[in-house]
């Protein structure tokens, strides 16, 4: 499946900036099911230089500064991405949850070791007594892992109501916890806390759903803005993505820009600017298949 | 008489250590030490009232250097962490060579282990670090994983704590790598006890602090980037709020380096500046003094409003060196001490030289069964180290109950590691008798990359009580000076002068950073401000105290006027209807100047004073402080007592009078740089508005007898004995316009103040090859020649016959055009000097 994405910040000050830095993870991460085929940062003012580079977690960060006063921001990221289904994983073939933690712990191949970064408290992922308690029902004695995870899945997304108002992007996972709603990035939080809980490995994914759902098919929540859901570590079978938020495993329906421990790790644009007064910002995402044919889809064995 | 071998040295007749511990003067016996012998003979020649005596001064010394440094967090936080002890402690060179040689070998290694964790990372990969001790750790910053060419020192500075146990053996306590603190202390003790012992000092031949100083500088000047032959050198501070701010400053102008917070520097195209006024200054080296997790607000999303955004972009592209590297703090927590005999074999084959207390961090199973059985006897700490910040999580652990505790450990073992107690060796304390107390020593060391070099010397601290030593560098009780006693003559090294090389004579230029000088600016608004404020509340209490004056009717209501446009009072009093319905103002004058929750009150302003003069008070003289320390000081209400008319009277007299101090000291004693131009820049404009604030409340309306208030307006504007030498009696309009407006003699008329904001503007720097004049120049000269300009007999005349135009005209234009020059500076000059924050984000959805 091909897409063009168009992703819009924009921000406009009360009073005027003389300097802004600017960190930005926009660009879509190359995958073995995923291809960038074409990435455009447009940023206005005009930076005096963008430096492209990776992070520790190998996605691509870009870097710009402005040192000319302004009183708005606008920064558009287009890419056009194409993306092939992973191979199929059954869930009830994945090893028992408790067998990948205890590999996690003791298992030093790269993979394993790469993986277990991902089971530690992280600064926005900080885990409670109560979360544990929540967990295991999902996870009874030698299940299959990813089981364990599509029933969790289904649970949060059943527990919790989405609620675009009630929280920000510093909001505690457990009082989203607490309070039973939140959007997408708290669910993601909260469901990776939960893994972590019981010693798996689950990392945060930054991404965006494509806007206008296949003929037939719900438009899914969360596909105007950029998104986020999770991926959980299954040994042989490798990362699987699931988003809570809309009950599904992730598809090709969901473009990967990048990930880390959470989301202070792959936050779309972070900035610092000297004064400025109040600032208002907005976003706009727009995922598509693109207007042209399709290139031809990369395979995965 | 006693025939005891002590009985000689009469300082340490009656000194006893406790049983079972080491004490580092004297033997279990009794007898001295033979290396503190020469010491104790040369003590004993000076005899105890003579020393008594010279402790005395030197306090003196320390309380006057306190006054210049001191920390301020908070009124009631104690200035000094700890007291100095005389007496110092001594080791000899022998043994310090052999602790440096321990303190070398573990320097080397936990720089081994920073390369690694943040490069390869084979140390994990391997197995031979646990993963979690690095997965685990929130000093593990991921954004400085990378940054630096492999091989590159990554731990330029490192102290260790070290203590001695009851077998004469020392242990490490704890290392420390971030940023260590106390040298500054180490560095005061030393002048101090030195000059208190000038002679002792001398005879027992103690080794200097200096080559440590000229290695460290060697060291910093090698991490430019271009290697300039003189490169720009910032030590970076927390800042005044910050308990490490004393030695900061300290070091700071020891070293000669610029004292610098995140706010005074810019990265412009990878390149960290120093903003100052005369424009961006290239920053060759940062001396690092912040946490590494506050240093780039990009990178880690900080928002304690400090370090510089996109300094880690600057470090990675190698524009500038910086010591210690980011992220050096990752090893100076309990968690890895538990791990170093061993890396100390994997990575360099040896044992260590000395030993680190024995360590267990819970995060694996064998460390936390040890722990959890062991509870008793050891001290649980957070594993991971959060400089500065845990010590409550310390103080919390210390108080709970053991099986509190193994829960607390148990629910999250990653996050706790334990010690076992060291029965530390004691020195003795001077007082009246010498005292027993327990030492801590910290040792110094430094390396440009090639060798470590460690500081001859040391910072002692001691505590009376045993457990558990807090080793945050700012607790404990007491602290002494660290003699190596040489084998040989001392070379005379010194930092203080270079005798015999010839000296580049320099004046003060532009290089003032922008904030400096913004707050210089607005410490002459506040200063003057205040004095204005004092003025008026003192001419008003004077009034409406008993001795009532014939015309205290008439002048009363326009000073309240002019107190309620200043924000003093409220608005209310200033309507002569209303004021029968607000409490007496008799009674609430007084009390209403010391309203915490008036920001415009006197009190208030003099808050703001203290607070700016803190701030630039390593730019100050010693007796400026002083006046602002002492004003703060002075104008406090009396405790549990009401404050009356004649309490304002007599503190506001005494305010008045340090305020002429201020003006004086900084007419005599300030230099004239940029700092003063902006000072008296402030002053000027302040100056100027409070004269135009009190023309225009005493004199439109004209006041029906317009006599006494005359005579206001002349006590207010401090010219009531010029006006007098000059009319006698004799009270017009006219005359008292002319001497507080248009008189440019007058220092405190509106014209002189114009003059000197035309003078001070023309010395800010600016392009001299422009042919324009600046928007600032062009508005104070308007402002010059408008009062230059006025024709005041005419004004007068027409004002009395109760047409007020030429005067509001005049005044109401003034008014507007004053914040337009102070804005036109602003931001001409310091409008990179605002504080910087993060852009707010939305979640995904």
């Amino acid at each position: 499946m091909n897409y063009s994405v168009s992703h819009t910040t924009k921000y406009s000050y009360s009073e005027a900036v003389p300097v802004c830095h600017n960190l930005v993870h926009l660009a879509p991460r190359a995958l073995p099911n995923q291809v960038c085929e074409e990435f455009r940062l447009l940023i206005h003012p005009e930076p005096f230089a963008v430096t492209y580079a990776k992070d520790y977690f190998g996605n691509d960060v870009s870097f710009f500064a402005i040192s000319q006063t302004h009183l708005g921001l606008t920064v558009t990221a287009n890419s056009r991405v194409a993306g092939a289904p992973m191979p199929e994983v059954v869930p009830s073939s994945t090893v028992p949850w408790e067998q990948m933690a205890g590999q996690l712990r003791t298992a030093r191949a790269p993979d394993v070791l790469d993986a277990y970064q991902y089971v530690f408290d992280s600064t926005s992922v900080k885990r409670f007594a109560a979360l544990q308690d929540y967990v295991k029902p999902s996870f009874p004695d030698r299940r299959p892992i990813l089981e364990g995870v599509i029933d969790l899945t289904a649970r949060i997304h059943s527990d919790f109501k989405y609620d675009p108002r009630a929280t920000t992007v510093h909001t505690p996972i457990e009082e989203v916890f607490e309070q039973r709603h939140g959007v997408c990035q708290d669910f993601a939080h909260l469901q990776i806390g939960c893994l972590r809980s019981i010693g798996l490995a689950a990392r945060y994914v930054s991404g965006y759903l494509r806007t206008e759902p296949p003929p037939g098919k719900p438009r899914l929540v969360g596909s105007d803005a950029s998104h986020a859901w999770l991926a959980v570590y299954c040994g042989p079978a490798g990362w699987i993505g699931v988003d809570p938020t809309n009950n599904v495993l992730a598809s090709t329906d969901h473009i990967t820009v990048g990930w880390g421990r959470d989301y202070n790790d792959v936050c779309p644009i972070q900035g610092v600017i000297i004064g400025g007064g109040e600032h208002r910002m907005t976003v706009e995402v727009d995922v598509a298949p693109p207007e042209t044919p399709p290139e031809p889809v990369p395979t995965v064995n | 008489m006693s025939t005891s071998p002590l009985s000689v040295h009469g300082l340490i007749q009656s000194y006893t250590p406790p049983d079972g511990v080491y004490d580092e003067f004297i033997t279990g016996t009794g007898i001295p030490r033979p290396h503190t012998q020469s010491f104790l003979d040369a003590i004993n020649g000076i005899g105890r009232d003579e020393f008594a005596r010279r402790w005395l001064q030197a306090q003196r010394t320390v309380q006057a250097n306190d006054f210049a440094f001191g920390g301020y967090a908070t009124p009631d936080d104690k200035l000094r962490p700890w007291e100095l002890d005389p007496i110092p402690l001594m080791i000899s060179a022998a043994e310090w060579e052999s602790v440096s040689a321990a303190l070398k070998q573990r320097a080397k290694l936990l720089n081994l282990v920073l390369q690694d964790l943040y490069g390869e990372q084979t140390l994990v990969t391997q197995g031979l670090l646990p993963a979690e001790l690095l997965y685990a750790h929130p000093g593990f910053l991921r954004p400085y994983h990378g940054l630096r060419y492999p091989n590159q020192c990554l731990l330029n500075f490192y102290a260790a704590d070290l203590a001695r146990s009851p077998n004469g053996e020392w242990w490490i306590l704890a290392d420390r790598t971030e940023s260590p603190s106390g040298l500054g202390y180490a560095l005061e003790n030393r002048i101090v006890v030195s000059r208190m012992l000038p002679d002792v000092f001398h005879s027992c031949q103690v080794e200097r602090l200096a080559p440590y100083f000229i290695a460290a500088q060697a060291t910093l000047r090698g991490l430019a980037p271009e290697h300039p032959e003189n490169p720009r050198v910032v030590l970076l501070s927390e800042g005044p709020k910050s308990l490490n701010y004393f030695e900061d400053s300290y070091l700071a102008r020891y070293l000669e380096y610029t004292l610098v917070e995140g706010g005074d520097l810019a990265v412009r195209n990878n390149q960290v500046m120093l903003k100052t006024l005369g424009g961006l200054l290239p920053v060759d080296v940062i001396l690092r003094r912040q946490n590494s997790k506050e240093c780039d607000p990009l990178e880690l999303g900080s928002t304690a409003g400090l370090g510089v955004a996109g300094l880690r972009q600057a470090a990675r592209t190698g524009t500038v060196g910086i010591a210690n590297a980011l992220g050096s703090g990752l090893v100076e927590s309990v968690a890895f001490m538990a791990f170093m005999p061993r890396l100390c074999q994997l990575l360099l084959g040896e044992e260590l030289l000395i030993p680190g207390v024995a360590s267990w961090w819970c995060g694996q199973p064998a460390g936390l069964a040890h722990v959890l059985k062991n509870l008793e006897n050891l001290i649980v700490q957070p594993a991971f180290r959060n400089r500065g910040k845990d010590g409550p999580t310390r103080e919390k652990l210390a108080t709970m109950k053991p099986d509190e505790l193994a829960a607390t450990i148990k629910a999250n073992p990653l996050q706790f590691a334990a010690q076992e107690k060291v029965k530390r060796s004691t020195v003795p304390i001077w007082s009246r008798n010498l005292q027993p107390a327990y030492l801590a020593l910290r040792g110094y060391l430094v390396t440009d990359g090639n060798e470590y070099t460690v500081m001859q010397g040391a910072l002692a601290r001691t505590s009376s009580a045993l457990d558990p030593l807090e080793l945050s560098v700012r607790k404990g009780e007491g602290s002494k000076d660290v003699w190596i006693l040489s084998d040989g003559p001392v070379e005379m090294v010194t930092l203080l002068e270079e005798p015999g090389r010839p000296i580049k004579l320099r004046r003060s230029g532009a290089e003032l950073p922008s904030r400096t000088a913004d707050n210089f600016f607005w410490l002459g608004r506040q200063m003057e401000r205040a004095e204005a404020s004092a003025r008026l509340l003192r001419s008003a209490a004077s009034r409406l105290s008993g001795e009532t004056r014939s015309t205290s009717d008439l002048e009363v209501p326009v000073l309240l006027r002019c107190l309620a446009d200043q924000g003093q009072i409220e608005p209310g009093y200033a309507i002569n209807k209303m004021r029968g319905q607000l409490p007496a103002i008799e009674h609430d004058l007084p009390m209403s100047v010391f309203d915490p929750s008036q920001p415009a009150c006197l009190r208030s302003i003099l808050d703001e004073v203290y607070r700016l003069g803190s701030i630039v008070r390593d730019r100050i003289s010693l007796d400026t402080w002083r006046i602002i320390h002492g004003i703060d000081e002075d104008f406090r209400p009396a405790p549990h007592r009401t404050m009356t008319l004649s309490d304002l009277l007599s503190m506001t007299d005494g305010l008045i009078t340090s305020f002429a101090a201020f003006a004086g000291v900084i007419v005599e004693s300030m230099v004239r740089t940029q700092a003063f131009h902006f000072l008296e820049l402030g002053r000027r404009i302040e100056r100027s508005l409070q004269i135009i604030s009190l023309v225009k409340n005493c004199f439109i309306p004209m006041p029906e007898f317009p006599g006494p208030v005359l005579g206001t307006v002349l006590e207010v504007a401090d010219s009531l004995m010029t006006y007098r030498s000059r009319y006698l009696a004799n009270r017009q309009l006219a005359a008292v316009l002319d001497l507080v407006l248009t008189d440019e003699t007058n220092p405190r008329a509106l014209a002189f103040q114009y003059v000197q904001l035309v003078r001070h503007v023309e010395k800010l720097p600016r392009d001299r090859s422009s042919p324009d004049y600046a928007p600032e120049q062009r508005l104070a000269m308007t402002l010059l020649h408008s009062v230059r300009l006025m024709d005041i007999q005419s004004v007068a005349e027409t004002h009395g016959l109760g047409d007020y135009t030429a005067l509001e005209r005049l005044t109401t234009e003034w008014e507007s055009q004053l914040p337009k020059l102070a804005e036109a500076i602003s931001h001409r000059y310091l409008v990179h000097a605002a504080p910087s924050h993060q852009l707010a984000d939305l979640s995904p959805q």
